[in-house]
């Protein structure tokens, strides 16, 4: 879509056919979903009143259909088992019901959703979860039936699915709301305990009675122990569990500095001697869970958006009854063995062998392929895929469980459980650092017991504050998020917890082929005249007019202009298109349909393109050769990716030659062709085995697999749902050059995570020897602390800024 | 400076019940959607009104 205008709220091509602009300030801005025109009015001031008249026009048109016309696929939703799962009564006139939406992009169309939905009759709440992209309603059942929800819905261009509760899901939101109030407590506790900690300070220098200091370190211990037992036991869980099974991580010299310190200042109050450290203790927990919040947060969006390859399937398909009607039933009832028919532009439910009927199917699902496939009586068909041309009757073979997509979806499961794990540079840090801390604290104790027994406590202690892990467990956390953000300023969204880094240190860049290197729609390539006399133009043009009547894929490729004047036009599924023009008999289409016209007909040149024959009456005309072109930027985004030191791979579902010839042509190391999304798997997994850090870019249902097991992988902006939901990262713009700038941006990362941990490191190469020696006052150490982590937090903010 | 004493007591108090307040402000679900919150204030004119009329129905 390079043609297409962007959005002029949220940049997104605006998409054909779609008509929201809107004047702002007196030009007709162009716009893509109704939630963007609704905020790009908003912001421009037009008045919120006179915005709400201009978009009643649009939100209202749907009430005032009448309910017959409400399509008999919502009336499923009002089926009792259905609704049973997404619905609870709560007594006779209030009913909740929770669903999923679709396409919510920003605030404003949560907006419009609640708008529209208060207008209906019986509707008693409704609120627009944005984060969840969850929308819970209550109404009256008497007045209004959850069909009419997802009409009215669907109408405004969202998509609605029944909410379906899953322990996963729950389990989620339960660690959410835990993770918030722990930092709600901490936040709070770190405002209190501060308050007393400047007091004491204060007292510090300028004397302190000791009865008030008493007092003082007594409730800072009150608020602290709170703080320390609620807030911070997350780094103690986790610290415990992974050294039982003899792993050091971050969270154990976090969970050392919290535990040491408060127990030497509870120490330090009842003894009524040395130092406390509380407001220190609190103020780290809370800056270290704050981060942590902000890092998961991110994650969580994308974790409940929970996508699989069956939400792709119809929801309900016609089936022929026992007395040969046709009724619409769930497509959850369906026996195998039932007759089922799916009209032309309908999603195939089920895998099933074509009873009557012919078509082309479009099985990208699989291949990746947009070139559709000719089916006829006998042969075989598969849920997931687009049935294009005709209206076919099926005999299903395979319920959902064992068809072709459950498969796929259950290896994109599999491959997500067998997607290796990197270490992260932090955690192998640790490893040693935790060790390192711990031996030196230990000789320090034990040179001083001989030196100063009573200085013992303290010293060890001002080791362990000055080596305070601050630093260093921010030093990863940081860099990350400033690189997330900085990506998503580019139209990158960043999905994966370890991605970033696994970028950084990829070895090898895998390509899809179709719709991810080449533009995914076939074009005109060349024109083979079969005779002299005819100009390509004229020839062009003809093609033209009759494809205007054909709804095969290739249709797409003839745009320009058309002859005038053509009669009795006629569609063969299957074949091709013919008609009357200038009293002579057209036909255009397959080798086999336009020879029953023309027997003189030359085979198709051999070239590797995608042949359409034309001719009139039994003279033949010419061959189109089409192709899928490639995308403008692919070659020297591969350039760019050789230069990085990748070594190139491309792995496609189409079986044709192009794919070699594009793999030869583009120079990638390694090309293989006609792959089913298992062998992708199986391709990728061999070189993980070899030690290599993989990563993928895709965009169809075909490559989630490759995505899900890949190190780091991209899906770009035409991706379907699913291939999404497993990548890494999400391309916003529809422009390749995103998978190179990310390939920088996590190089640029990985530089500032490996200097805040040089920065951090040499600081307290510094500070344990002087604090060991005893020449660090507990103040200093502290001020020395909080300086450090704060250059480490500038630092990585440098990521930020936006590269030349 | 006996009124430490009071006061600090009475800064624990109200500290006791802002958590009180948050704990149940994030169970009853009004944090969990912070996205939407920060652009509601530009756009809720109707849907008060709305609710208002809600709310005289029942």
């Amino acid at each position: 879509m390079t043609g297409a205008q962007p959005c002029f709220h949220c940049g997104e091509p605006v998409p054909p056919g779609a008509d929201f602009a809107v004047d702002i300030d007196g030009i007709r801005q162009p716009m893509c979903c109704p939630g963007c025109s609704a905020v790009a009015s908003l912001i421009a001031g037009s008045g919120m009143g006179g915005f709400y008249r201009q978009r009643t026009a649009y939100s209202e048109k749907p009430a005032s259909d009448a309910p017959a016309a409400t399509p008999d696929e919502y009336l499923l939703y009002d089926d009792p088992a259905l609704r049973a799962q997404y619905c609870q009564r709560e007594n006779e006139h209030s009913e909740y019901a929770s669903l999923l939406l679709g396409g919510v992009t920003c605030a404003a169309c949560t907006w419009l959703i609640e708008q529209t939905l208060q207008r209906e009759a019986g509707l008693l709440d409704a609120q627009v979860n944005l984060q969840q992209q969850r929308l819970s309603v209550r109404y009256d059942p008497q007045q209004l039936q959850p069909s009419r929800l997802f009409a009215v819905l669907e109408s405004l261009g969202y998509r609605v699915r029944p909410f379906q509760a899953s322990a996963q899901r729950a389990q989620l939101e339960q660690e959410y709301r835990a993770d918030l109030r722990r930092v709600a407590v901490a936040g709070i506790g770190m405002m209190q305990v501060g308050m007393f900690g400047i007091a004491l300070h204060a007292g510090d220098l300028q004397g302190i009675a000791q009865e008030y200091q008493t007092l003082l370190r007594s409730v800072s211990l009150l608020v602290a122990s709170f703080v320390v037992a609620y807030s911070a036991r997350p780094f103690f869980v986790t610290a415990w569990r992974h050294l039982r099974q003899g792993a050091l991580v971050m969270d154990l010299p976090v969970a050392l500095a919290i535990g040491l310190a408060f127990v030497a200042s509870v120490w330090a109050t009842f003894t009524g001697s040395g130092e406390v450290y509380f407001d220190s203790v609190v103020m780290f927990t809370f800056f270290l869970l704050l981060g942590r919040f902000f890092e998961k947060r991110v994650r969580r969006r994308h974790a409940i958006a929970c996508q699989d390859a069956e939400s792709h399937l119809p929801l309900a398909v016609l089936v022929q009854q026992q007395d040969g009607r046709w009724l619409r039933q769930s497509r959850r009832q369906l026996q195998s063995g039932d007759t089922v028919r799916v009209r032309a532009g309908e999603i195939i439910a089920i895998d099933g062998t074509v009873v009557t009927g012919n078509s082309a199917v479009r099985e990208d699902t699989f291949n990746g392929e947009h070139v559709p496939r000719t089916i006829e009586p006998g042969d075989s068909v598969f849920a997931g895929t687009l049935n294009l041309e005709g209206s076919i009757d099926l005999r299903v073979d395979q319920l959902y469980e064992n068809s072709r997509l459950a498969a796929l979806q259950n290896s994109v499961d599999r491959a997500q459980r067998a997607k290796p794990a990197l270490a992260r540079m932090a955690d192998r840090l640790s490893a040693w650092f935790v060790g390192a801390i711990l031996i030196i604290t230990a000789v320090t104790g034990v040179v001083w017991s001989q030196i100063a027994p009573d200085q013992v406590l303290w010293i060890c202690l001002a080791v362990l504050v000055v080596s305070c892990p601050c630093a260093l467990a921010l030093a990863t956390p940081a860099a990350l998020t400033a690189a997330a953000s900085a990506l998503r300023a580019q139209g990158i969204i960043v999905h994966g917890e370890n991605a970033i880094e696994a970028l950084a240190h990829a070895q090898r860049l895998v390509f899809d082929k179709t719709g991810t290197l080449t533009q995914g729609s076939l074009q005109l390539e060349s024109v083979n005249p079969c005779a002299a006399g005819e100009s390509e133009a004229d020839l062009i043009a003809l093609a033209t007019a009759l494809q205007q009547h054909s709804n095969h894929p290739i249709a797409s490729a003839f745009n320009g202009d058309a002859v005038a004047g053509l009669s009795a036009p006629r569609y063969v599924t299957g074949a091709g298109v013919e008609a009357v023009w200038r009293g002579a008999r057209y036909r255009m289409g397959s080798e086999r349909f336009c020879r029953e016209l023309a027997p003189g007909l030359p085979p198709p040149p051999d070239e590797e393109l995608y042949w359409v024959a034309l001719c009139a009456g039994d003279r033949p005309l010419a061959w189109f050769g089409l192709f899928d072109p490639l995308r403008p930027e692919a070659a020297t985004v591969v350039v760019a990716a050789r230069e990085a030191g990748l070594s190139l791979a491309l792995l496609t579902g189409d079986s044709s030659a192009a794919g070699r010839r594009l793999g030869s042509q583009l120079g990638f190391d390694f090309v293989a062709t006609g792959l089913s999304p298992e062998d992708k798997m199986q391709q990728v997994r061999r070189w993980q085995e070899a030690g290599e850090v993989v990563m993928a870019v895709g965009d169809g249902l075909n490559d989630a697999p490759l995505l899900s097991l890949a190190d780091a992988s991209f899906a770009v902006a035409s991706a379907t749902d699913l291939a999404r939901a497993q990548a890494d990262f999400v391309v916003d713009d529809d422009n390749l050059h995103a998978v190179t700038r990310s390939l920088a941006k996590a190089r640029q990362c990985v530089g500032v995570i490996r200097q805040n941990f040089i920065w951090a490191l040499s600081y307290n190469g510094l500070g344990i020897p002087l604090a060991a020696l005893g020449y660090i006052p507990p103040w200093a150490a502290a001020l020395g602390m909080s300086l450090s982590s704060l250059i480490v937090v500038m630092n990585s903010l440098r990521l930020n800024r936006v590269q030349r | 400076m006996e009124s430490l004493y009071l006061l600090i007591p009475v800064a624990l108090v109200f500290c006791v019940i802002v958590i009180r307040l948050l704990i149940w402000a994030i169970d009853s679900g009004q944090y969990e959607d912070l996205d939407k919150e920060a652009s509601r204030i530009l756009m809720d004119e109707e849907q008060n009104h709305r609710k208002k009329e809600d709310a005289d129905d029942r």
